[in-house]
């Protein structure tokens, strides 16, 4: 069974307490605690001890996608603390000045694949020089980047054919031209589906998709349905689909 | 268009064959460092969602001193008024800085949309533009700058040709080529010879002498690049075997194949596919030969013009005609004996299978 959850950042942006509260009764086993935003990481490693996360399987934190030169050492050095409780960090490749830095992360480090309009980190070319200055880093396969780089799926089958043996983590959503993340829609249903077989079933995914709460189980029965590699139906009626298993 | 760490198979080629293709090599030189130039003046004028695209000669690595630019501003993306500012601007800097505008046909020069290309393959919405267009991006294209919009729509387009190829999905022919997409590139070259006689009446026969060496050499070369493309799905991706990928992957596994071919240039598929049969050198040897002699008229400026404004009733016993008429003929009799005569390789049972009915 494939651990699924929420990033909290996806269901409340800065505000990682409300979004692990709108978790609390919901079937997640799997969370990813988001300091996208570089002044979320102090408050987010000063409250960490603190926090109910007995329910959770697998945890993982999201990196700040954006810090300047000068707050890269700061930001490693806070996210030792969650290296030290076994949990991954995800980083976005284009985020870094230096990247030699984050070796000492090891293979608790996931490098996730990035949407298009970042200038790297988008196909498997661009991912290989990436880890090859990581060589033991891991992989955070976001497959909604991958369907906007190319929409085909073509690149996110090479891309899971070359880094299948890395790949530890799966993001899950759809990313709309403007590059938001979005709900899942039938189309990225169906995408993703394609390469649903090439992503083991003990992989955790993490949904990045912005929902309100009442939409929360919905939402993970479709990142659920559409990563399974059995037949399940999708009917759509207007306004919906619905999934039959 | 070879990926870095390739040895370039027209090198590799020439070098087997102790060949000396200078006006290959200076062809290629002369695109590459046209394509360089056009990336910087042209720079910003592209983005994720669009990209200039070049087809032709320029794209094919067979640039040469009168050569036009072929191009095309490819949206696949947001729609928005600036793309046709952009248009303005690249046709601008064609045209007058480069001196270079694109053919009489009004295929390019212009906005193109992907949702053209990828939906409207065959019925009546798939105009001789849309056609040329789709065939061309496959075989026969180059990016100024960002790739993304082109890599997308090609692969996109190859999707379309390969999952609703329902004998293909199967495995159920004796060869496993992608039929759908050969009948288009089929199409396309029928389109192309008949487009010739339709322009033979257009233009009251200018620039025939030309245009019909072209039709022998060039644009024969296209599709003989796209025969190779399909052809080579059998013996070199799926390597004769029902069970080299499973089901699941196998679409993907073929889009991945041919975008990696579309890639190449028609010369470079040419050379790709005779490297895998050393047995055929003096085939190979002749092939080059004639297309390196060709390429030498076309960069010869009084040659070319002379062919250009030769009238067709005055060709018999015209020498610089009967030369080219002469390349024409070689060429195809090397084509007929790698695709039309038993020579140890499946291409004369596949041109049996497919190439006609």
């Amino acid at each position: 069974m494939r651990p699924i959850g929420f990033s909290t950042g996806a269901l409340a942006f800065g505000d990682f307490r409300r979004a692990l509260k709108m978790l609390d009764d919901k079937p997640v086993d799997a969370v990813e605690l988001s300091a996208l935003r570089v002044n979320e990481l102090p408050i987010l490693a000063g409250a960490v001890d603190g926090l109910a996360l007995s329910q959770y399987k697998y945890i993982s934190i999201h990196a700040p996608s954006s810090f300047t030169a000068e707050e890269e050492p700061r930001v490693i050095q806070l996210l030792r603390k969650f290296v030290g409780l076994g949990w991954p960090i995800v980083l976005h490749p284009d985020a870094t000045h230096r990247i030699e830095l984050w070796r000492e992360f090891g293979d608790l480090l996931y490098v996730e694949n990035m949407d298009k309009r970042k200038p790297i980190g988008r196909t498997v070319q661009e991912l290989t020089v990436i880890f090859n200055e990581l060589p033991d880093a891991l992989f955070c396969f976001d497959i909604a980047h991958a369907r906007q780089v190319d929409s085909s799926m073509t690149e996110a089958f090479v891309i899971l054919k070359h880094f299948g043996h890395r790949l530890r983590q799966v993001h899950i959503s759809e990313v709309n031209t403007s590059s938001k993340h979005d709900r899942i829609s039938r189309g990225a249903f169906r995408a993703f589906r394609e390469i649903a077989h090439l992503i083991p079933q003990n992989i955790p995914a993490i949904l990045e998709t912005p929902v309100v709460e009442s939409e929360i189980k919905d939402e993970l029965t479709r990142a659920e349905s559409s990563l399974r590699v059995e037949e399940v139906a999708v009917v759509w009626s207007p306004g919906q689909f619905a999934i039959q298993h | 268009m070879t990926l870095d760490n390739e040895k370039h198979p027209i090198d590799e080629l020439q070098e087997r064959l102790g060949a000396d293709w200078k006006m290959i090599a200076k062809a290629r030189e002369h695109a590459v460092t046209s394509r360089a130039r056009l990336k910087e003046k042209l720079s910003g004028l592209d983005s994720e969602d669009t990209s200039i695209v070049v087809f032709g000669s320029l794209a094919r690595d067979e640039f040469t001193s009168g050569s036009d630019i072929d191009w095309t501003l490819l949206v696949d993306g947001q729609a928005s008024p600036e793309h046709l500012d952009n248009v303005l601007e690249i046709t601008k800097y064609v045209r007058e800085v480069e001196g270079k505008p694109p053919g009489q046909e009004g295929t390019f020069e212009g906005l193109a949309s992907s949702h053209d290309l990828i939906h409207k393959i065959g019925g009546s919405d798939d105009t001789n533009r849309n056609t040329t267009q789709r065939i061309l991006l496959l075989l026969e294209s180059a990016t100024i700058g960002r790739r993304d919009a082109h890599d997308r729509v090609v692969k996109n387009v190859l999707r379309r040709y390969v999952e609703e190829d329902y004998g293909l999905m199967r495995l159920s022919g004796p060869f496993y080529i992608p039929r759908f997409l050969q009948n288009d590139i089929a199409r396309y070259w029928r389109t192309v010879a008949v487009d010739f006689a339709y322009k033979q009446r257009q233009r009251e026969d200018k620039g025939w002498a030309l245009r019909v060496t072209k039709l022998r050499m060039s644009r024969k070369l296209t599709y003989v690049s796209g025969l190779l493309t399909c052809f080579s799905c059998h013996f070199e991706l799926f390597k004769g075997s029902k069970d080299t990928f499973d089901e699941s992957s196998r679409a993907l596994a073929i889009v991945e194949y041919l975008f990696n071919y579309s890639q190449k240039t028609p010369l470079e598929i040419l050379a790709h596919v005779l490297n895998r049969f050393p047995h055929l050198d003096e085939l190979a040897r002749d092939l080059f030969d004639t297309y390196n002699e060709f390429l030498e008229m076309l960069d010869d400026e009084q040659k070319r013009d002379y062919l250009k404004n030769l009238q067709r009733d005055k060709i018999t016993d015209d020498q610089i005609y009967e030369d080219t008429r002469r390349l024409g003929h070689n060429f195809q009799d090397s084509l007929t004996k790698l695709f039309l005569e038993e020579n140890d390789t499946p291409l004369f049972e596949m041109t049996k299978a497919y190439g006609v009915f």
